[in-house]
């Protein structure tokens, strides 16, 4: 989990080429989408991609992705709960 | 009061419901639904998701599925035709890219089997198919496409410029569009169910609609154009405006052209995607039009067949103009639950009255919108377009290789050449960060020229915006392809695929400036400029104001295998150039026109026979070409004369700027001195791609320079002297002619 919390920001702003985001600086509680990192819709797919890729974590609705991507805590518990299903 | 109707006389049509209109219409009345997976391609994730595939294979051999939809339709609709059309207007998006796909993939480099990789090549492909000697354009804006190129045909037809025109649209289905859509969720699993409350998103489908135009006086019984209306949302590069104010402003200036109300439409075909916010989209902007809460009645076709994109709001225009004939209204396939906060009734409402007049929509990506008002004709008296405006400059900015717009301008007006692939920090150094983020090398491109000639949102922003470009976000449609093939097909790129539709750019454009009148992208190797400036003279009115540009990408990888004047040997180029346009031509300030766009017939397929004859070497060919060929001395002559450019040229240009492709440079020279010959014109002439670079929007760049040298408040006077006295001739010339002029400030026509 700390290292979700640690990787995901710099995947996402790498991925979503977020200019003047420092990843360290990104609040895990903070708004991911609609706030201050300018996230959109568009950047939520892109973002269901790369979950998608590299955690092998399906995301393939927008009502399952608008609770996930609440914030990046959800989104590193929901990646390890399911990760964690899928290994177990 | 109403425009002048444009008959409609003759019909194509072939979809996954079948390949001949009555057909068609016969499944699409029994409300059967022909979405299955998909048959002729086979993508490598499962389970496949239903299409709405053609039962055909394509025939074997070299003809892309696109090109061969494209015939079938051309076919059927020119079948009773006496003699070939004017002019061909096309909306195509995918072009050859089912086979481009499957050989990049595999690693092919011969550009021989990219021949037909071109949006503009199907167009090409009907030229010789059909016979055709005059413009032919290609509109290239996503899934409005067909319905935006039949209004264009038809205004070609009331200016008087074509007495019959060959317009509507195609698309084939490919790994593109299939999986584009599907990284942005928006297709249903279940297939398309439109205006189903359970609706999940749309079925991708291929097919090609064509309608022959023709200026016949219309009788009580022709079915005809009675109107059409475009407009762009300039709200979000992939989804409609929430409130359908873009699509509800399309159909109200459709309706005012045909000179109805919405409560005079007998049927309203909707674009009806199945997306949960287009038809929550759609329904809204009808409600806005109806206040009174009584609509048409109305259905989407997509859930029987899907939708095709680009050849969607044509294959639509056939079932409108047999709706009419055959006074049947298609019921809504798929939908078995609709929505209640749609709140319209799809129920097959009992008809007080017969069916005359249809309203048929289609709406795309970038926010472009367009309707058509498609029936019989009507009684009232009929007003001519006013006539075609020229376009005073206001502004205007190059970009090339050498840099942004002074550099670029500085190196032309010295003489010197630009050329060579430009730096993109410095191309997006004036634009937000946060704006740019997500684009790549053209649309970026095209909010610096938009910056650099005063229409960003900190200048004079415009009302409408018109883009030419040969070859499209090729940076986008790598990199989407690129990760397609090395994820084995699992992870598209959503982003990518918003932005590797051609007209992405010219969607961005609107976005940034709030331009949310006509967008059009027109495309074609060699005069997508050209077929840019012709489009806005043939819908903008007198006093609206307007960004033209033209503007293309070298890529490495796909440049060399893609572009006819890359496999001559000519060097990397880009860039291209913008203008600020006023509709209307006053005393204050230098004005564009174009004088005319022609196409040769054999040079459409210089290219193909160029590269399947190797052991000719390109000069020898062409020179064949003159000799074997119509390109006779007369033929070439009277192609020329249709450009205007011929009369008096000696006495009215002070300078020629002639484009001279390096892939058809043999012809080009000939047609050149052919053109000296008639005219005795002994000014000074620049071989201007020799300054420009070769890029298929180069014409830009030479206008913007033609502009820069006539300008009367040019800053830079030490470059050149004074601004240029006299009236500067654009030529185009080789597989497409084309002349633009350049006049200075003194003179108005």
């Amino acid at each position: 989990m700390p290292n979700l919390l640690e990787e995901l920001p710099r995947k996402i702003v790498a991925t979503l080429n977020l200019p003047d985001i420092d990843p360290g600086e990104i609040d895990p509680d903070e708004q991911l989408v609609g706030g201050r990192l300018g996230i959109d819709s568009i950047d939520v797919l892109e973002m269901v991609m790369l979950i998608e890729k590299d955690y092998g974590v399906i995301i393939d609705s927008k009502e399952l992705g608008a609770k996930v991507f609440t914030s990046l805590r959800t989104l590193a518990e929901h990646i390890q709960r399911q990760s964690g299903e899928l290994t177990n | 009061m109403s425009t002048v109707p444009v008959c409609i006389a003759g019909m194509g049509l072939i979809c996954a419901a079948g390949d001949e209109s009555e057909r068609v219409f016969g499944t699409l009345a029994a409300g059967r639904s022909a979405l299955a997976p998909p048959h002729h391609f086979h993508p490598r994730v499962t389970p496949h998701l239903p299409v709405g595939e053609v039962a055909q294979a394509t025939p074997p051999g070299d003809l892309p599925r696109t090109h061969w939809l494209a015939r079938s339709a051309a076919k059927q609709a020119m079948s009773g035709a006496a003699a070939g059309p004017d002019a061909i207007v096309l909306g195509v998006t995918t072009g050859g890219m089912a086979r481009t796909e499957g050989l990049l993939a595999a690693g092919v480099t011969d550009p021989v089997a990219y021949a037909r990789h071109a949006v503009g090549s199907v167009a090409q492909d009907l030229v010789a198919q059909t016979g055709c000697r005059g413009p032919v354009l290609t509109i290239s804006t996503a899934c409005s496409s067909g319905a935006v190129a039949l209004h264009l045909a038809a205004q070609l037809i009331r200016h008087g410029l074509c007495q019959r025109v060959l317009a509507g649209g195609v698309d084939s289905l490919c790994r593109l569009t299939y999986y584009g859509f599907k990284s942005l969720q928006l297709i249903d699993p279940a297939g398309a169910r439109p205006l189903c409350a359970e609706r999940g998103g749309m079925s991708v489908a291929e097919g090609a609609g064509l309608l022959l135009l023709d200026d016949s006086p219309p009788r009580p019984e022709s079915v005809a154009l009675l109107g059409g209306g475009l407009s762009c949302d300039a709200y979000h590069g992939a989804k409609p405006h929430p409130e359908g104010l873009g699509a509800a402003a399309a159909m109200r200036a459709a309706l005012n052209e045909a000179g109805l109300r919405l409560d005079q439409i007998d049927y309203v075909n909707l674009h009806g995607t199945g997306t949960p916010d287009n038809d929550r989209a759609e329904a809204q902007a009808l409600h806005r039009l109806a206040p009174t809460g009584d609509l048409p009645p109305l259905s989407s076709i997509k859930g029987a067949v899907g939708h095709s994109l680009a050849a969607a709001g044509a294959i639509e225009a056939v079932i409108a103009a047999l709706v009419v004939h055959q006074q049947h209204l298609p019921p809504n396939t798929g939908c078995s639950d609709p929505d209640p906060e749609l709140a319209i009734s799809i129920d097959p409402s009992p008809r007080s009255r017969p069916i005359q007049r249809v309203l048929s929509n289609s709406f795309g990506f970038g926010g472009n919108n367009a309707a058509l008002v498609i029936g019989r004709p009507i009684a009232s008296a009929s007003v001519p377009p006013a006539d075609m405006p020229c376009f005073t400059i206001r502004g205007y900015a190059a970009l090339s290789g050498s840099g942004g717009s002074e550099a670029t301008l500085k190196a032309l007006l010295a003489g010197a050449p630009v050329g060579g692939r430009a730096d993109l920090a410095k191309i997006s150094a004036g634009l937000p960060a946060g704006l740019v983020r997500r684009l790549k090398r053209l649309p970026r491109m095209a909010l610096a020229l938009t910056q650099a000639c005063g229409c960003g949102p900190d200048g004079a922003p415009p009302g409408a915006v018109y883009l030419g470009t040969g070859w499209g976000a090729l940076s986008e449609t790598n990199d989407f392809l690129n990760r397609l093939f090395e994820s084995e097909e699992r992870f598209p790129s959503p982003m990518d695929f918003i932005g590797s539709v051609h007209n992405a750019a010219a969607g961005q454009v609107a976005l940034w400036t709030g331009a949310t009148g006509e967008n059009l992208t027109t495309t074609c190797p060699y005069a997508a400029f050209e077929q840019a400036l012709m489009s806005a003279h043939l819908l903008q009115q007198n006093g609206s104001s307007l960004v033209l540009m033209g503007v293309d990408e070298a890529h490495p990888q796909l440049r060399p295998k893609l572009d006819p004047d890359a496999v001559a040997g000519a060097p990397p180029a880009e860039g291209g150039g913008a203008l600020r346009l006023e509709a209307g031509a006053g005393q204050e300030a230098p004005y564009l026109r174009l004088l005319g766009l022609d196409y040769c017939r054999h040079g459409a397929t210089l290219l193909e026979r160029d590269l399947s004859e190797r052991d000719l070497s390109e000069r020898d060919l062409s020179e064949r070409d003159l000799s074997e060929r119509d390109l006779s001395e007369r033929d070439l002559l009277a192609r020329l004369a249709r450009t205007h450019a011929l009369a008096s040229a000696s006495q009215r240009y002070g300078l020629v700027l002639a484009g001279l492709p390096a892939s058809c440079r043999a012809l080009a020279e000939r047609q050149l001195r052919v053109w000296r010959a008639a005219t005795g014109f002994d000014g000074p002439l620049i071989d201007y791609r020799r300054h420009t670079g070769d890029f298929a929007t180069a014409a830009a760049l030479a206008a913007v320079w033609a502009a820069a040298m006539v300008d009367p408040q040019r800053r830079d006077p030490s470059v050149v002297g004074d601004p240029f006295p006299k009236a500067i001739l654009i030529l185009g010339l080789g597989a497409v002619v084309s002349a633009m002029e350049v006049v200075p400030m003194a003179e108005v026509p």
